[in-house]
């Protein structure tokens, strides 16, 4: 492939939807450590809470125990919350399990009809080319059931 | 045919797997003609260059003719879509969020209910 592939850059996931609901209820969703189980992962020790640290355990890879390990950093009620989202063992170079120093943050912003929901989970470093094509085999797995999907939301 | 989402164009063109092999052969090499990728390709030439012609399409090919011939090669950003789509948490957070909206409205069910 091209030198460009190769080189290693920062990038952030976005999700930006609006929701038909108002910005208290997703808020709850969003804060409330059972709830917020129902959708993500059940978090240990979470509270909305500048300072507070906080888990999710989720499946391991490599030497990585599957432990990410979180850290309030940003709570405006209703409007704001951002975590530190820290997971990873260096053993693992690249792909699942590599060491990954991440922020989640998630902007409630109220409109006509309902609530905006950006979700920015930033400081993704990809070794693009090898990441992407390692996870070529198993992300043909995720990807294909999801055509449907996809064709859907088009 | 055209596509609204690159990345539909990207499926569609690597759910073949013969067409995959093509792009997977054009990924190992520098330039290469039909008859080259045809040697070989248990499939006929006329086969090979539909798929290119797919590929091409889907942004994941480029050709460059010289007097009687054309080489292709492999676009190099071609596969960016893919990759921004399957990239491990990109696929997670769609689906968690998609898991939200279903609590969402569990905690705060439409008012008026359409009959």
């Amino acid at each position: 492939m091209t030198d460009t592939a190769l080189m290693p850059e920062t990038r952030n996931i976005v999700v930006d939807e609006t929701v038909p609901h108002a910005p208290d209820v997703i808020w709850r969703a969003l804060t409330d450590g059972d709830l917020i189980g129902r959708w993500l992962m059940a978090p240990r020790g979470f509270a909305p809470v500048v300072g507070t640290e906080f888990t999710y355990q989720t499946t391991p890879g490599g030497a990585w125990d599957g432990v990410i390990h979180c850290k309030v950093l940003e709570v405006v009620a209703e409007r704001r919350l951002a975590y530190a989202w820290k997971g990873g063992h260096p053993d693992n170079v690249t792909g699942y399990g590599a060491p990954l120093d991440t922020i989640v943050a998630f902007t409630l912003t109220p409109g006509d009809g309902g609530t905006r929901v950006q979700l920015v989970h930033s400081g993704f470093v990809l070794p693009r080319n090898a990441g992407a094509h390692e996870n070529m085999g198993k992300g043909w797995r995720q990807i294909v059931p999801r055509l449907g999907e996809i064709a859907g939301e088009a | 045919m055209t596509d609204a989402f690159p990345i539909e164009a990207v499926f569609r063109a690597l759910s073949d797997p013969t067409r995959r092999a093509v792009y997977e052969r054009l990924a190992r090499g520098d330039e290469i003609t039909v008859v080259d990728l045809t040697e070989g390709s248990g499939v006929t030439q006329g086969a090979v260059s539909q798929h290119l012609k797919t590929l091409k399409l889907a942004g994941l090919v480029t050709e460059r003719p010289e007097g009687r011939k054309v080489y292709y090669r492999v676009q190099p950003d071609g596969l960016a879509p893919l990759f921004d789509w399957m990239d491990h948490y990109a696929v997670f957070w769609r689906d968690r969020l998609g898991d939200l909206r279903a609590l969402l409205k569990d905690l705060d069910p439409p008012k008026d209910p359409v009959q």
